[in-house]
């Protein structure tokens, strides 16, 4: 029915005056549980389905959107998209135009290995209360949490010039927290990465993750840091950067800057623009030459993997940077077409209700030849290795970025030593990749998530994957917390 | 786009609660009509509406409970959310923290905040709006990016225990950075009427501010004295606002935790008004229990957070009507916050700084350390030196890691005129709102600083 339904709203759009229309019928299912100092806090289940057309005419855009799912509401959605672009039309400066794509008639499935919904709640619930019930063994916590978020999309893409591609997506996530308060301080320690681990899995993502047998360290570690060093303040040395926080660190200070609607400006009110300018695209040096990192929507449990973005275009793989050098933006069909190339496919949209936006996929930094952390630390005279991100924050060109994470050991001549609070770090983008001497390899690799990136007005939630492993930076101011 | 309308929401929320089967039963009903128009470099280039209806049905059974959220308000879609939520409850564990849905009590009236004229605004309408501010940077050499929205938005509480409560609100918004080659502003208002949503007001003074903005110059770190405008004084209430609950200070993450009585900030009083008719009045929250208008801060003595029923539980206080729907973060937050004006003018807040600093809005703002409220983010379109109170100079953009109370302990002057401002949409709506003035602080901690 749903296409039916997409191919009328199609046709409606097109005798309404539209030069272009798409269709996109979303069905979502989700549910997130959290134990809470021994108890269910919350149990939820959300379910949405709705259906969304955009359209060109006269040149500009329009959008509406509906969760009614009847033929009369097709075509009043679909008129009404062509008379919102015909009112965009009385700003424009030019025709929109859009890189060509072939229309694609293709499924894609979300390969799992255990389909998270078919399991009992019980058997979920099972999985939170023994890694919680763990944590609360230590003394001295005040809060201690244990969390699962499971979703499901299924997407039905039609477009006036016919791609039909039906796809679902399923995700699992989740973590364990404890936290500790006293004498003036509130720490807190995370598994895997703070609440935010999630990947394009089923179950057995999150059983892997083994949270029960990690929660008596990380309570451990959490009351520790209530009476650890504090950070030195102020100081400039060697930093290395656990895998987590340096998928975040990618996040923020490649993946947004590398998107090229921020690149032209149409993100400039909200999200901001991009130090990372037209001009650069092929010869900016962004980092050193250990920096290699790669856009890619293929990516086995990657958030940002598909078959096809929102506009029909298929999964790719490129370079952002390549040996250093910024080598490749993440582009829609309009604003590769400004460039006059043709799109990488990186449209996504945050359900039925909301305009697909130019989101990263999967953009991760590759491993290097560091061998494993413990040999980085091994390499590293002096230093601080930094852990689970905790604060961050960055401007609106991505330029002066400031981290902080839930934990950092002291490294002096070779070992890992103290443990601190409080760490935090800051610096210039391109200066920061630039000291960056050493990636740790393969075997330290792993595919992390940002389940929670916001964009756009209205506001967008987007889920973008980032894989990464340790890496070390010279010359990196820390401690700006007192 | 005409309203759902009460009746036909308390249909969606009474067929779910005849469906549910617990011991109680609560459905909260969302309603919303979302229209905005987005420009950046000066031309629309997303302009979308959304209609949308969300059912929240919560089930439960003895200390067992359970939320099933659903867009499907047809008959089988809601006999489904209940059956699942019902279900749900069953198979949960009993949750001791839970604190049950609540019995009705009488609900104050407020004025109310819906506008007709807002509810029916069409997409040329708000086309003309963001052309005014496109228009108005052109002709001036810069460009503008920004959104003119016109919002529509729905809340219904009813409960087995037989709540009923129902409020329609409209927001109009306009909002613009004005770019030039070298240095940005940013303008913004919000009101309930699209009438009143003055987008040439918007424009001349985002561009006003944009030809100050250009070349901005280099300017030392370290403690300033700032004048802030209303758009960063938001940023600073919403932060400690979120601090002001009853949950924050049980799980000791809140600067007035153990401190209600004493000093916390400098003489500045925080109110949370819900009845406020400059604001965004409503006067029940999510679980439709009447919401207490509270002073949380008096001329900078801490003297009350809010609660929901499970945090006052728990602390034997009693709940303020202040509940957010179940999530798994924050059940309840102070959503009608306003800081209390003071006496001084815009111009004379600016006249009262010898060497310091102007700031329009901050922007990336993170917490580092909650229970300090050490924040750390970026100032952004247009940052000021301020030499003998005057304007002097533009400069680049600062990083700043300050603890935001301690900030308010150095003020020195408060605006005499607040801006009701919005911070984005939380649920499904705009569930919260500031009334804020400018500030004029004795020192704020500037730490770094970019490029631009």
């Amino acid at each position: 029915m749903e296409r039916d339904l997409a191919r009328r709203a199609l046709d409606t759009a097109k005798t309404r005056g539209a030069s272009y229309a798409d269709v996109r019928f979303v069905r979502r299912a989700a549910e997130d549980a959290l134990v809470k100092n021994g108890a269910l806090e919350a149990v939820d289940r959300r379910g949405s389905l709705g259906f969304a057309v955009r359209a060109i005419a006269e040149g500009a855009w329009g959008f509406a959107a509906s969760q009614v799912v009847t033929a009369a509401e097709a075509d009043r959605v679909a008129a009404l998209a062509v008379e919102i672009a015909r009112a965009s039309a009385i700003t424009k400066r030019a025709d929109v135009r859009l890189a060509p794509v072939a229309a694609a008639v293709a499924t894609y499935v979300t390969p799992v290995e255990i389909d998270p919904f078919a399991l009992t709640l019980e058997d979920r619930l099972a999985l939170l209360f023994a890694a919680e019930a763990r944590l609360r063994e230590q003394k001295g916590l005040r809060t201690t949490r244990a969390s699962y978020g499971i979703w499901r999309e299924e997407k039905l893409f039609l477009s006036s010039e016919g791609a039909d591609i039906a796809q679902t997506i399923t995700e699992t996530g989740g973590g364990i927290a404890a936290e500790a308060a006293g004498n003036g301080e509130l720490q807190i320690r995370s598994y895997p990465d703070g609440m935010r681990c999630q990947n394009q899995a089923g179950w057995e993502f999150l059983r892997d993750w083994d949270l029960a047998a990690n929660a008596p360290r990380v309570a451990e570690e959490a009351v520790a840091l209530l009476t650890a060093k504090q950070c030195p303040q102020d100081q400039v040395t060697s930093v290395i950067l656990a895998g987590n926080q340096l998928s975040l660190q990618c996040h923020e200070s490649c993946g947004h800057p590398i998107e090229l609607d921020r690149a032209l400006g149409s993100e400039a009110a909200f999200a901001g623009t991009s130090f990372l300018t037209p001009d650069k695209l092929g010869s900016f040096r962004y980092g050193s030459e250990q920096v290699n990192i790669r856009i890619d929507s293929t990516s086995p449990r990657g958030l940002g993997s598909f078959a096809y973005d929102d506009e029909g275009v298929p999964a790719s793989e490129g370079w952002a940077v390549k040996d250093g050098i910024f080598t490749g933006y993440l582009m829609s069909r309009e604003t590769a077409a400004a460039l006059g190339k043709p799109s990488n496919g990186t449209m996504r949209a945050d359900g039925w209700a909301r305009l697909p936006l130019i989101r990263m996929t999967n953009v991760s930094v590759m491993p290097g030849t560091a061998g494993t952390l413990d040999e980085l630390i091994a390499s590293t005279d002096e230093g601080i290795l930094m852990d689970t991100n905790r604060s961050w924050s960055i401007d609106d060109r991505r330029l002066n970025f400031q981290f902080g994470t839930e934990i950092g050991w002291e490294i002096k001549g070779g070992k890992r030593g103290a443990m601190l609070r409080n760490p935090t770090y800051t610096g210039i983008t391109p200066e920061f990749w630039g000291s960056c001497d050493a990636v740790c390899s393969e075997s330290e690799w792993v595919m992390w998530g940002t389940p929670n990136c916001g964009k756009g007005q209205p506001g967008q939630i987007g889920h973008t994957g980032h894989g990464a492993a340790p890496a070390r930076f010279r010359n990196v101011r820390v401690g700006v917390v007192k | 786009m005409a309203l759902f309308g009460q009746d036909e929401l308390t249909r969606i929320a009474e067929a779910a609660l005849r469906q549910a089967t617990g011991d109680a039963a609560e459905a909260v009903v969302i309603a919303r009509t979302g229209a905005l128009t987005r420009f950046a470099n000066a031309a629309i280039h997303q302009n979308v509406v959304s209609r949308e209806v969300d059912l929240r049905v919560r089930v439960a059974v003895g200390k067992r409970v359970a939320v099933v959220a659903t867009n499907r308000v047809d008959a089988e879609g809601i006999a489904q959310a209940a059956r699942d939520a019902s279900d749900l409850a069953r198979l949960s564990p009993e949750n001791e923290r839970f604190a049950g849905i609540p019995e009705p009590r009488p609900i104050p009236v407020a004025p109310s905040a819906y506008r007709a004229r807002t509810d029916a605004a069409t997409p040329l309408d708000r086309a003309r709006l963001a052309k005014v501010i496109c228009d108005a940077a052109l002709a001036k050499g810069l460009r503008a990016a920004g959104f003119v929205s016109t919002d529509t938005q729905e809340l219904l509480v009813a409960s087995s225990r037989g709540v009923r409560a129902y409020t329609p609100q409209t927001i109009a918004e306009a909002q613009a950075a004005v770019i030039g080659a070298e240095g940005s502003s940013f303008a913004q208002r919000v009101t309930l009427d699209v009438a009143d949503c003055d987008a040439q007001a918007v424009a001349d003074e985002a561009v006003a501010k944009a030809l100050l903005a250009q070349k901005p110059r280099d300017h030392p770190l370290g403690p300033t004295e700032v004048v802030l405008e209303a758009y960063a004084v938001r940023d600073i209430v919403a932060f400690l606002g979120s601090q002001l609950t009853g949950m924050a200070v049980e799980e000791g993450r809140s600067f007035v935790g153990g401190k209600l009585g004493q000093t916390v900030t400098g003489p500045l009083t925080f109110t949370d008004d819900a009845y406020d008719p400059l604001g965004i009045p409503r006067p029940f929250d999510f679980e439709g229990q009447p919401t207490e208008r509270l002073t949380l801060i008096e001329d900078g003595i801490a003297r009350a957070v809010v609660y929901d029923p499970g945090s006052a539980l728990r602390a034997g206080a009693r709940p303020t009507g202040h509940a957010l729907p179940p999530n798994r973060f924050t059940p309840a937050s102070p959503m009608s916050l306003r800081l209390e004006a003071g006496d001084k003018s815009r111009e004379e807040l600016i006249r009262g700084v010898r060497r310091g600093v102007l700031v329009t809005r901050f922007w990336y703002t993170r917490w580092v350390h909650q229970l300090r409220t050490i924040v750390t983010g970026m100032t952004r379109d247009g940052v000021f030196a301020i030499e003998d109170g005057e304007i002097a100079y533009p400069v680049k953009n600062f990083r700043f890691t300050q603890s935001y109370h301690e900030a308010l302990a150095s003020v020195r002057g408060v605006g005499k005129d607040l801006s009701l401002l919005v911070p984005a949409e939380q649920f499904g709506l705009s569930a919260a709102w500031n009334r804020v003035p400018a500030l004029h602080l004795g020192t704020f901690a500037f730490t770094g600083a970019t490029q631009y």
